[in-house]
């Protein structure tokens, strides 16, 4: 389970706290500090010039057949991402102003993935270390709930496989372990997209904002505190949202959230135990009480009970 | 005159009529796809894609048709919670639709995971994720189906092997099999109370993991209680609806009296399900919303007076004493309550980008074979054991007897 969680003593406070509308600052702060130490992505949309290098660079670099699809069959071309593309680079063009973004798309790398919570089986794992998201088929059920709930729509599916996988960014995680970057990172002839801890990444983000004042949309980073944090970080010139991969969050985690209510239904499992507990002591005299109805019509009937 | 249901009997009349050979028919060629299915994956057969990545077998067929399968669960709390017997009656069709359409339920889940094969792990719990709500719910309907559905349903299948024609050693098996079902009945029951309030529940729960990707009108932390709710109104809808139509097709008289209550009962739930539906959706400061007749806005609407009209209407005892209009209520009812359960898993899920979906013609048939396959199962059960209910007389006639003893 992703590190980030809380013991079940202490999601129940949260859960408290939540129900009487209080915000647990001290549970946030908590989970963030350490992250600063994992490592991290910070892209920056006023420096990427839309080459695409680091889209050929990752299929290559993952072992991925390059999507073709909307080039008919000419270059590299994919629409979405997809069982085929981990990372994609998009356009926004403003119709009016002639405004326009790249947009890098790939796994956020959340603090909190929601993907990870929602897997049943633990297939998607958040790495206790350097905090990337990997993803393990020994015991992926294929159920894609982890579609459902990453709100950044990320992990993919092979939609046409006997033994369909899941698709994403892992980081590089297999480079890593060579102890080179990620691949586009790497590639990267811009240096639109960077790697370092999210300690060292948010400092030089705060740097360029200081540096370029009214450069940055609301001298903003995304990811800062979008979802509880993620670990891929964004400095945009357009308003995030408008770009299409950057949704707009709060700055609550959502599985923190789920988690607080199903903690004020379930209290820590506690409520479904003593609830049956309490139950059967009474069924079993109910019980007792139609058996004995039961023998008496029997007796006067001669009627066998239908249970 | 109003029909008094006492006892559990039979249907007489074959059983391979041409309604059956229909319903196999459709359940056939739904096994047959999903054989295919297996080989040459999901995107072959349906229309599913990255967006949306649940369709009709997760959402409909699980998410929103286990709400009609709740109708053990609904009448169960009447007869064991609430203490009223005079439903006991009726709890073997109640638990023999809840076993159908949960076993259906989770025939659909098989095809739809991808990799089916995997479900074994689910045995080792050092796998799971217990903070998984998917985990909770597929680990809650397994053992509300084995340990209490199975529980309930057994007394009537063995039952059967009482009768004199079967050779003694079955009888003593049978007899066996009965003690023990009475000796466990208390916990069975315990449990299908508690296992179906967890994962009715979590069904919505599920949803709520979805965060903004669902639109407010239906994203909300009271989606567990407010599918929990439902699941309770459409069971009972259920049990009254399939009790309704059984009678008229086999040719036996309704007991207005219970139908009527459950009616009452049923209309009672429905609104207080409705103060919730509404106090969150004032409470979230989502009324604007509501009346900005976009889809969202109209299918919000659609589903509350389909629930509002039954709901009001069944309140009064008009409505209730003419088993026609009943009927009509209820299958209105039943309409937008599925569809509540429904819109938040599909229509109002909002994947972002271009993702369109709508099932495909193979898909269409996969989702109606599981329920042909829950039909034909209720056809076979109800021919061929004691389940659905009867006036005393009718049990006399068919023992041969025309009075009491
Ligand atoms: S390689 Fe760098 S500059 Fe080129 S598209 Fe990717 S991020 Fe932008
Ligand atoms: S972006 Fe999506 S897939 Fe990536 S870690 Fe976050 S929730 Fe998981
Ligand atoms: S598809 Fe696999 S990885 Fe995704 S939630 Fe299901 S079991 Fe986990």
């Amino acid at each position: 389970m992703g590190l980030n969680r809380r013991a079940a003593l202490g999601a129940m406070a949260t859960g408290a706290a939540a129900m009487a509308g209080v915000q647990t600052a001290k549970a946030n702060d908590a989970k963030i500090l350490p992250q600063n130490k994992m490592v991290a992505m910070l892209y920056d949309t006023t420096l990427c010039i839309g080459c695409k290098a680091c889209v050929s660079a990752c299929s290559e670099a993952n072992g991925l057949t390059p999507d073709t699809g909307e080039s008919g069959g000419i270059y590299q071309m994919p629409k979405y991402l997809n069982d085929k593309t981990k990372n994609i680079i998009k356009l926004y063009v403003d119709e009016k102003t002639g405004l326009r973004s790249y947009v890098k798309a790939q796994c956020m790398h959340c603090i909190d993935p929601a993907c990870v919570a929602a897997c049943p089986m633990a297939a998607l794992q958040k790495n206790p270390v350097n905090g990337v998201v990997t993803w393990d088929g020994t015991t992926c059920l294929g159920c894609r709930y982890c579609q459902i709930a990453c709100p950044f729509n990320i992990p993919k599916f092979e939609w046409t496989e006997f033994n369909p996988k899941i698709v994403k960014c892992q980081f590089c995680d297999h480079r890593m372990a060579e102890g080179k970057g990620p691949a586009c990172c790497e590639v990267c002839p811009r240096e639109a997209v960077i790697y370092g801890t999210r300690e060292e990444l948010l400092k030089v983000a705060r740097k360029r904002i200081a540096d370029n004042p009214g450069k940055y949309f609301e001298d903003r980073i995304y990811g800062e505190e979008e979802a509880g944090g993620t670990q891929v970080l964004y400095l945009t010139h357009v308003e995030p949202q408008l770009l299409g991969h950057l949704v707009p969050l709060g700055k609550r985690s959502i599985p923190e959230e789920v988690e607080s209510v199903q903690n004020t239904l379930y209290m820590g499992f506690l409520s479904p135990i003593i609830a049956y507990a309490a139950l059967t002591s009474v069924l079993k005299k109910r019980w007792q009480e139609h058996e004995q109805e039961a023998k008496h019509i029997e007796e006067q009937t001669g009627l066998k009970e239908q249970l | 005159m109003n029909a008094h249901w006492e006892r559990a009997l039979r249907v007489d009349g074959p059983l391979f009529t041409k309604w059956f050979w229909a319903l196999a028919a459709l359940a056939g060629a739904a096994i047959l796809l999903s054989i295919y299915r297996t080989y040459a994956g999901l995107g072959a057969v349906t229309g599913l894609n990255d967006g949306y990545s649940w369709g009709l077998f997760k959402n409909f067929n699980v998410t929103t048709l286990t709400a009609l399968g709740s109708a053990g669960y609904a009448v169960g709390v009447l007869v064991w919670i609430f203490n009223r017997q005079k439903y006991h009656v009726l709890m073997r069709t109640a638990a023999l639709i809840s076993i159908l359409s949960y076993t259906s339920g989770m025939i659909g889940i098989g095809v739809d995971v991808g990799r089916p094969w995997n479900i074994v792990w689910v045995l080792d719990p050092s796998t799971w994720n217990r903070y998984s709500i998917l985990l909770e719910v597929l680990i809650c309907m397994t053992g509300y189906l084995l340990l209490g559905l199975q529980t309930e349903n057994l007394p009537a299948f063995v039952e059967r092997f009482l009768e004199g024609r079967y050779p003694e050693t079955w009888k003593h098996k049978a007899d066996t099999a009965l003690k023990f079902v009475r000796r466990i009945y208390p916990f069975a029951i315990g449990l299908a109370f508690i296992l179906p309030s967890m994962h009715q529940s979590s069904l919505g729960s599920l949803m709520m993991l979805a965060g903004p990707r669902v639109h407010p009108l239906w994203q909300t932390p009271m989606l567990p209680v407010l599918y929990l709710l439902m699941a309770y109104i459409l069971g009972m809808a259920a049990i009254v609806g399939i009790l309704m139509i059984s009678c008229l097709a086999w040719n036996r008289p309704l007991d207005m009296k219970i139908l009527g209550r459950l009616g009452y009962i049923t209309a009672l739930a429905t609104m207080v399900w409705l103060a919730l539906r509404v106090g969150d959706i004032f409470g979230r400061g989502m009324l604007p919303l509501v009346f900005k007749f976009d889809s969202y806005s109209v299918f919000f609407l659609l589903e509350m007076v389909l629930i509002n009209v039954p709901g009001v209407m069944l309140l009064r005892t008009k409505w209730r004493d003419d088993p026609a209009k009943m009927y009509r209520m209820l299958v209105m009812l039943t309409v937008g309550g599925l569809l509540y359960r429904y819109v938040p898993t599909t229509i109002a899920f909002i994947p972002g980008d271009q993702y369109f979906y709508f099932p495909t013609i193979p898909e269409l048939i996969i989702s109606g074979g599981f329920i042909a396959l829950a039909i034909i199962g209720y056809l076979y059960t109800v021919k061929r054991y004691n389940i659905l209910p009867v006036p005393l007389t009718y049990w006399y006639a068919a023992q041969g007897k025309s009075t009491a003893p």
